[in-house]
């Protein structure tokens, strides 16, 4: 029984990476940009597809075919951010038709990853490795590859919020935008900047997920549930707070099913995110 | 022919209504419901649940409605007093969540096999064959009472409140009205119109399982009511006709192009997204609809 509980606290710690490194995107996106991105989902399959288009046709080594893969999904992000987000600020658009426009978004992504690859599920290609046993719970490589490219990324997410002039100019535009513009900030640039990030660690996250499960072109899209629960539980907009919601979002829908039937676990998701709203809407951390 | 125009009476009458309880929600309210396919499943499934267990039809449709309108509410009391995004992103879940269970519940709706075999309306009327005609019947005028109730609604002093509520909140706020309040009633009562979609829908295809209602449904709904004018409940099924008639006319166009049927699919969705991207971006107010009628968001 012990060592049932550790293998799911295990599996929800690996599935909570990623839920994190996914939330950490939206609600960075979020508190900049101050609309909830539903295309952020097909961002991961994105760059899931990305690496393995890279990987098979360029002959590259599977690690290099993936940071090719995140900078290619980031600078996808900055083209959309050219051709549709910025045009949408700079028209005054309002934040609800944004939120509308990013599910036209989402909707073509999916569909053109479809027509490029196939509608199945696909592999990446790795060799299967055996799972190691660390006492009495199994893991394979990848999965701990995950939680540690994980804990490095948000190290990372760490250091540029908090030393760099990009995460006090990301700050101040968040904080004040008209003041933030007025002291001389390039806003557009942050912008960019913020997407790439984002967008980054959602490619990443989408490369892990596919390395632990399989590529469909559905995969990012039907984590937006899990994904939004972490960034609203860890209160929306703050990165930290999408951090630790992840976690705990991972976590508690691995440790579910040890008392509910495995394909409810979406639902324990649901249920915390319910509650986050009625008891704590600013989330545990406190958000915008 | 005829079979033709009972074909669109009955896909494009159903949507029609579908479309109109969202147009009741973000036309005239300004709230963003992404998962108003849930409400539509709600209506199917308890419709075909309750009759085939003996329940009359029409208690079935009602309680469909009900149950399906106080998940609304619900949703509503817990989002509605935050920022308008929190509606959007929990219905969404919601919609994935009703699915789940329609899916895994399976002693209970059969899952992914689905429902068939359940009684419709005046079934004992007509030979089968014809029965589709009478259907078509049942959905004009249903859509008729949709339509002659909301826009009743609209122009009453409740419709006046909702509208002056999704242009500028904090104003009906201070002239003493309830804003929270009307909005949780706009939510209910457009689920309830979904709900009742969904059972009509459920007697026409005559077998019903839980992926007949994917997230994609909801946005359908969207872009007919976007496409033809948020508020305005002609435009909302102008909308739905036009939506019909891109997809006939795309399963016509199938036979020119060379793609797999999955590809084909996908390009139509492709296709889809696109026309919801150029709409926001250049033509929010949609064909018909006027600009100062648009939910403006604050």
């Amino acid at each position: 029984m012990n060592n049932m509980i550790g293998q799911l606290v295990a599996n929800g710690i690996v599935y909570g990476c990623i839920i994190a490194l996914a939330a950490i995107g939206l609600s960075m996106a979020y508190r900049i940009m101050n609309f909830a991105n539903f295309a952020h989902g097909d961002f991961l399959t994105l760059g899931a597809y990305l690496a393995l288009f890279f990987a098979a046709s360029l002959n590259l080594g599977f690690p290099l075919a993936c940071v090719l893969a995140v900078l290619a999904t980031a600078a996808f992000a900055v083209l959309l951010d050219a051709g549709i987000w910025k045009r949408m600020r700079s028209s005054g658009a309002s934040r609800t038709a944004i939120m509308i426009l990013s599910i036209g978004v989402s909707i073509a992504m999916r569909n053109a990853l479809i027509i490029f690859f196939r509608p199945d599920a696909l592999r990446f290609p790795v060799p299967v490795m055996e799972s190691i046993n660390l006492a009495g719970i199994l893991l394979t490589y990848f999965q701990i590859g995950v939680v540690l490219i994980a804990f490095v990324s948000m190290i990372g997410v760490h250091t540029i919020l908090s030393r760099t002039a990009l995460g006090k100019s990301m700050r101040a535009l968040a904080d004040n935008p008209n003041l933030a513009r007025i002291t001389g900030i390039n806003v557009d640039l942050v912008i960019r900047y913020t997407w790439m990030v984002s967008m980054g660690l959602a490619a990443l996250a989408g490369i892990m997920l596919g390395l632990i499960t399989h590529l469909n072109p559905n995969m990012g899209w039907s984590l937006i549930l899990p994904m939004f629960a972490a960034a609203i539980l860890g209160g929306i907009g703050n990165a930290y707070g999408a951090m630790a919601g992840g976690m705990i979002i991972g976590l508690a829908q691995e440790i579910s099913t040890a008392f509910l039937p495995a394909e409810y676990k979406i639902a324990v998701s649901f249920a915390i995110m319910i509650a986050v709203l009625f008891f704590r809407p600013r989330g545990l951390m406190g958000g915008n | 022919m005829q079979d033709y125009l009972v074909s669109i009476i009955l896909t494009a009458g159903i949507y029609a209504i579908f479309a109109l309880g969202l147009n009741l929600q973000w036309g005239y309210a300004g709230l963003l419901n992404f998962g108003h396919v849930a409400f539509m499943a709600i209506g199917a499934y308890a419709t075909v649940l309750l009759s085939m267990n003996g329940v009359p039809l029409i208690l079935a449709v009602l309680a469909g409605m009900i149950m399906a309108g106080a998940c609304g509410a619900f949703l509503g009391v817990a989002t509605l007093r935050l920022r308008e995004d929190y509606l959007a992103i929990v219905t969404i879940g919601f919609s994935e969540i009703v699915r789940f269970i329609l899916l895994n519940w399976s002693s209970l709706t059969r899952g992914s096999f689905g429902l068939y075999g359940y009684p419709r309306p005046m079934e004992e009327l007509v030979a089968h064959g014809d029965y589709n005609l009478i259907l078509a019947g049942i959905v004009i005028v249903v859509l008729l009472l949709v339509y002659a109730l909301i826009e009743i609604l609209a122009k009453s002093p409740w419709g006046r409140v909702l509208k002056s509520v999704r242009d500028d909140e904090a104003v009906s706020v201070s002239l003493g009205k309830n804003a929270f309040s009307y909005k949780v009633q706009s939510l209910a009562l457009g689920s309830a119109i979904a709900a009742l979609a969904g059972s009509l829908l459920a007697f026409y295809l005559q077998y019903i399982n839980p992926n007949n209602f994917q997230p994609i449904e909801t946005f359908y709904a969207w872009i007919m009511v976007i496409l033809g004018g948020s508020g305005s409940n002609r435009g909302t099924i102008a909308g739905s006709l036009l939506l019909w008639g891109f997809f006939s006319t795309t399963r016509f166009l199938e036979g020119y192009i060379s793609l797999s049927p999955s590809a084909t699919g996908a390009l139509r969705m492709v296709i889809i997204g696109l026309i919801l991207i150029v709409l926001m971006m250049f033509r929010p107010q949609g064909l018909f609809g006027r600009k100062e009628e648009l939910a403006v968001g604050k």
